[in-house]
């Protein structure tokens, strides 16, 4: 009885463990899929002719007529509202000229610019709704006014939808609510989309359209610098503690240290940074890639030198003994024999490290990264900040000016860090099997 | 060379060859210990090992004679509180001695190891790997050294179409002959042999026995083994450790069947060990 | 063939053998200089951490000077912005330990439970797949982690909380209560032998299982009648926290139960004792420093973690009423730094910048400290195990 209770009570745990991930992955998978396919309305292709000069042109054209064609009624109706709102007296102006106001722009919100009108400077205020999903949603905002219902005192207010129709009951809009209702569909023409290129496209006005191409390399300029600094000298190091230290009170110095500096919190490494890379020797005039490198480079270093010194310490001793007989000096026989026969091992710490330094967000906080910003040439690097899939996650979901309108764009970030995270270490992980198998075959 | 190998029988025991150019000796050994952290694995040992002859070091396991060989080409500096005394020379030369080059006596005296220790390289680096270190660049060059060692080694013929594959794929016993060629392609004056043949099934055992036997005529080699037939059968001359000390040493047919001490009667003999 | 070693021959050979002085001199100066350098290069990390420590103590200590000690441990009252900034950071270092607490009791039962099943109980195929699954927890970065309870699991707890709450307390302390009624119900019967055994040991399973279905049914109504103001507060942040310390303290504690011998274990089995009494008796005491430095490692992770907090702890500097309300937004150590500091660095030099090293330091100190501890304890640990 005991047992089998704590056998089961095992079990749950590990199978909780299971769910966390699945809870964790499952939603951000689901809907991070559809910053990549997704239903694109007609706003959409018309976006990307103008911007990025994609699709064929005539037919583009044609459909975009087509649906201002499907449009026209609304606006007509809109029209004979304005129309009727000026030669009315007073009190119905003072009634409908502010609902009316706000059902203007909220059109304006779903269709773009209402035709003849003048062109908003921001591209965001250019362009209609380019999902259908989130068309959906502002149709349902000229549709249904959202109002709290606070009749019951005991509790929180309760969300009631209204319909805006009935606000203008008995005008001469009354009928532009069904003509929304029934022909959105011509009017928006949604069509699945597949935009693999989120990947590598800019982004246009701050994440509203276009894709991630700066943050996925600023985030490849970021991980790859920091190895390239924290290998050598990991690898290094580790070879020393393997190869070359004895058990000195040096050594087991230096290997508190490093342990210490695995423990280091993420975020003191972002203020080390700043204060020693950038304000004490100025890598950088100010926040750069480099500096961000080199604060993730100490970061992943602990991490590199254990990896790769079990990987070194695995290496059997007869190959060592093999090269000294044959007149091979140490060193010479570290590089040629252990080094290449721990190579594998080397490799799966060093890809772990890669996903680690490309995830991690609070040491480039205060060393590298921007929210907004242009691909940066290699050259650039040493001196420019960058914008990086992490940093921007957060800023996109928090800071933000307009955070409901970009889930789609926040979700494919994310999703797009955890693809290569999981990538990277899912490689680590089949090397690494390869390995025992070989070592024990 | 390579099909009648494995047919061809050396007799169970064979006489020192007593012909004249043999009899100088290369390996001086006199009141040698070795230590491993003050505590004597081999104790003032003395004894002179001739030159291109077999001299086969046999014992019990612990009785110091892989300590023994691995003093000969200074393997036992890689342990840590390892320390020597007394005198153990080459060619005259105390090895010990600071100004002793160490990569020139590790070339000079090539070692086989108890377990085949390929590297998890090609066929053809492993062998070159000793040639590249000391220097040698040029490939054509390479491949005669590469040849050569394999032939001698009487590996050629398995493995000439292959050399590119990774050793690690051969079979137990080429492994073994493959790292007698990595030892003779630096063109050694001595090859340790430490029980070569403990890991390998009869068969390529009897085929590394032939190969010593052709080796002989270029090479002084030592062979630590705890086999006493492989003993008898292999060697010219034949030292005997108990417990760090030199027992008795002579030749193999004495040794095996005359000998002057009674540990060495009761080893051979099969009372302990 | 020539095969006499001559007078000639041996001395060939004893110049081959030979070094000349000055290749000697060349060859033990070009080994130090290797050595150095590499000595040099394997250093990197002790000179990392004592420049860390400086440019962070360096950064601090002006703080001092300018304001003080005393308000920054005292006082709740945290404003660094305005004209009369007040720097109280008790709340914020309130915050910090808040959810640190509420993250170990997420993670570590069930981070150590885990960690027995993996060791002694699951048959290795299992563990094959397990082991991904938590190098998977461990790899996906924080601030995923971050979003995730902030743009998931914030509204969700927002919306539907009491109930949610409710499914997440017999998950967990539903197991909880059943084994602990096993464990109870043994205890009390083992003196009793035969028949007197069944009985006694039927009668305390009802009882006390009945009381810990009780207690469960009660905890169900109260939490279902909650009503969480705002899904960003310290439960959602522990919980998260506590998830993201799992791997950690599962593969420590794993490693610890693994390092206990095998002999150990088949010893307590040949005494007649089964794997539950084998686990509990035998092998946990004997992985007790392991499984303590696991948990040391998993709270300097969710001490340590800056972006899920900063996300979704709701931000507020102040310490909740009642201090044990985990529905109330709180601020941490961590998330003051990242948050603040975009604003501090245009003053450097300010108390506002200062203050934030200060906290650095804590934070480092804290580090420092619980990586020694949870060293030494292994160290001990390891001693005690090869004698």
């Amino acid at each position: 009885m005991l047992d089998g209770s704590f056998s089961t009570v095992g079990v749950i745990a590990i199978v909780l463990m299971f769910i966390s991930l699945v809870i964790l992955l499952g939603p951000i998978f689901a809907r991070g899929f559809g910053a990549f396919v997704f239903k694109g309305t007609v706003e959409y292709r018309k976006l990307m002719l103008d911007k990025f000069g994609r699709g064929d042109r005539e037919r583009i054209i044609a459909e975009v007529a087509g649906a201002a064609k499907t449009r026209e009624p609304v606006y007509e109706l809109m029209e004979q509202f304005r129309v009727e709102l000026k030669e009315k007296d007073y009190d119905y102006r003072s009634r409908y000229g502010q609902p009316f106001k706000e059902l203007e722009e909220l059109v304006e919100d779903l269709f773009g610019p209402a035709p003849g009108s003048s062109m908003p400077v921001l591209v965001r205020g250019q362009y209609g709704q380019t999902r259908w999903d989130r068309a959906n949603v502002k149709l349902g905002n000229i549709l249904f006014i959202e109002e709290y219902d606070y009749s019951d005192s005991s509790k929180m207010g309760e969300l009631v939808l209204v319909p805006r129709a009935d606000l203008f009951a008995g005008t001469s809009l009354e009928p532009l609510f069904r003509l929304l209702e029934s022909d959105i569909e011509k009017m928006m023409r949604p069509r699945t989309t597949v935009y693999w290129r989120f990947l590598f496209d800019g982004s246009y006005d701050s994440h509203f359209f276009g894709g991630i191409w700066p943050e996925l390399l600023g985030t490849f300029y970021l991980a790859i610098g920091a190895m390239l600094f924290a290998v050598p000298l990991g690898v290094i190091t580790a070879i020393y503690l393997a190869e070359y230290a004895g058990d000195s009170r040096f050594v087991s110095l230096l290997r508190t240290c490093i342990s210490s500096l695995a423990g280091v919190p993420s975020i003191v490494f972002g203020l080390f940074g700043l204060a020693f890379f950038i304000n004490a020797i100025h890598v950088s005039p100010s926040k750069s890639v480099l500096a961000g490198s080199f604060t993730l480079a100490l970061l992943v270093l602990p991490t590199v030198i254990r990896a790769s010194e079990e990987a070194i310490k695995a290496v059997p001793r007869s190959y060592k003994e093999g090269a000294m007989s044959l007149g091979a000096g140490k060193w010479r026989t570290v590089v040629t024999v252990i080094l290449p026969a721990a190579l594998p091992g080397i490799l799966t710490s060093i890809i772990i490290s890669l996903g680690r330094a490309a995830g991690e967000t609070a040491p480039i906080i205060f060393t590298a990264a921007v929210s907004v910003g242009k691909p940066l040439a290699l050259w650039e690097t040493m001196s420019q900040p960058t914008p990086a899939l992490p940093w921007n996650i957060y800023n996109l979901a928090t800071e933000h000016e307009a955070v409901d309108e970009i889930r789609h764009v926040q979700y494919g970030m994310v999703v797009t860090l955890i693809v290569l995270v999981l990538l990277l270490n899912i490689t680590a992980i089949v090397l690494r099997a390869r390995i025992s198998k070989k070592l024990r075959g | 060379m390579n099909n009648d190998i494995g047919e061809l029988r050396k007799p169970e025991i064979r006489g020192p060859d007593r012909s004249p150019d043999r009899t100088g000796s290369i390996i001086t050994a006199k009141d040698f210990s070795v230590y491993y952290w003050k505590k004597a694995a081999v104790s003032e040992v003395s004894f002179d090992i001739p030159a291109r002859q077999v001299t086969a070091i046999i014992g019990p396991s612990g009785c110091g004679k892989s300590t023994f060989l691995r003093a000969i080409n200074r393997m036992n500096d890689l342990i840590p509180g390892c320390t020597t005394s007394g005198l153990l020379s080459l060619g005259g030369q105390d090895l010990y001695s600071s100004k002793v080059d160490v990569v020139s006596l590790r070339k000079m005296v090539g070692m086989v190891f108890q377990k085949p220790n390929p590297f998890p390289k090609s066929i053809f680096d492993n062998v070159a790997y000793g040639p590249r270190i000391h220097g040698a660049r040029d490939r054509g060059a390479l491949s005669n050294i590469v040849r050569r060692s394999l032939e001698r080694a009487a590996l050629w013929d398995e493995v000439k179409g292959r050399l590119s594959d990774n050793a690690l794929g051969l079979s137990g016993g080429q492994q073994q002959r493959l790292c007698i060629a990595r030892a003779i392609a630096v063109e050694p004056k001595i090859l340790l042999m430490d029980e070569p043949a403990s890991a390998l099934d009869p068969q390529s055992t009897s085929r590394i026995e032939d190969l010593i036997g052709e080796l002989r005529r270029e090479y002084t080699i030592v062979i630590v083994t705890h086999n006493m037939q492989q003993a008898a059968r292999v060697s010219d001359m034949t030292a005997f450790f108990y417990e760090g000390d030199l027992i008795e040493f002579g030749e193999t047919t004495q040794i095996f069947t005359n000998p002057t001490e009674k540990r060495t009667e009761d080893y051979i003999t099969g009372r302990f060990g | 063939m020539p095969d006499v070693i001559k007078t000639a021959d041996s001395e060939r050979l004893r110049d081959g053998l030979l070094m000349s002085k000055g290749a000697l001199r060349m060859q033990s100066v070009g080994a130090l200089a290797g050595r150095s350098i590499l000595i040099a290069i394997a250093s990197s990390s002790l000179i990392a951490i004592l420049f860390i420590f400086y440019f962070i103590i360096r950064d601090a200590l002006p703080f001092f000077q300018i304001e003080g000690i005393r308000e920054f441990l005292t006082s709740t009252r945290w404003y660094p912005s305005r004209e009369e900034a007040e720097f109280g950071a008790l709340a914020i270092f309130f915050g910090s330990a808040l959810v640190t607490l509420g993250a170990v009791v997420v993670a570590v039962p069930m981070g150590v439970l885990a960690a027995l099943c993996l060791s002694d109980i699951l048959p290795f195929s299992i563990r094959q797949v397990v082991k991904p699954v938590i190098e998977m927890l461990a790899a996906i970065p924080s601030v995923v982690y971050g979003f995730f309870a902030l743009v998931v699991f914030a509204p969700l707890m927002q919306e539907r909380g009491g109930s949610m709450l409710a499914a997440g307390a017999w998950i967990i302390f539903a197991p909880l209560a059943v084994l602990a009624t096993a464990v109870l119900s043994d205890l009390l019967s083992s003196r009793l032998d035969g028949k007197a055994r069944l009985v006694s040991q039927i009668v305390s399973v009802a009882l006390v299982g009945g009381l810990f279905l009780a207690g469960l049914l009660r905890m169900h109504g109260f939490l279902v009648g909650l009503t969480i103001v705002s899904g960003t507060n310290a439960l959602n942040v522990s919980i998260i926290l506590g998830i993201m310390a799992l791997p950690t303290i599962v593969s420590v504690s794993e490693d610890a139960l693994n390092a206990v011998g095998r002999d150990l274990r088949e010893g307590s089995y040949a005494l007649g004792a089964t794997r539950a009494e084998t686990l509990l008796r035998v092998v946990v005491p004997a992985a007790r420093s392991g499984i303590m430095a696991a948990v040391i490692l998993g709270v300097m992770r969710a001490i340590g973690e800056t972006m899920v907090v900063w996300m979704a702890s709701g931000n507020a500097a102040r310490i909740p009423g009642p201090w044990f309300n985990f529905l109330e937004p709180i601020r941490t150590l961590t998330a003051t730094i990242a948050g603040d500091m975009g604003e501090a660095d245009h003053v450097t030099g300010s108390a506002r910048y200062h203050v934030l090293f200060v906290m650095a330091l804590c934070l480092l100190m804290f580090a420092f400290i619980s990586n020694l501890a949870s060293e030494i304890i292994l160290r001990r640990a390891r001693k005690r195990g090869s004698v």
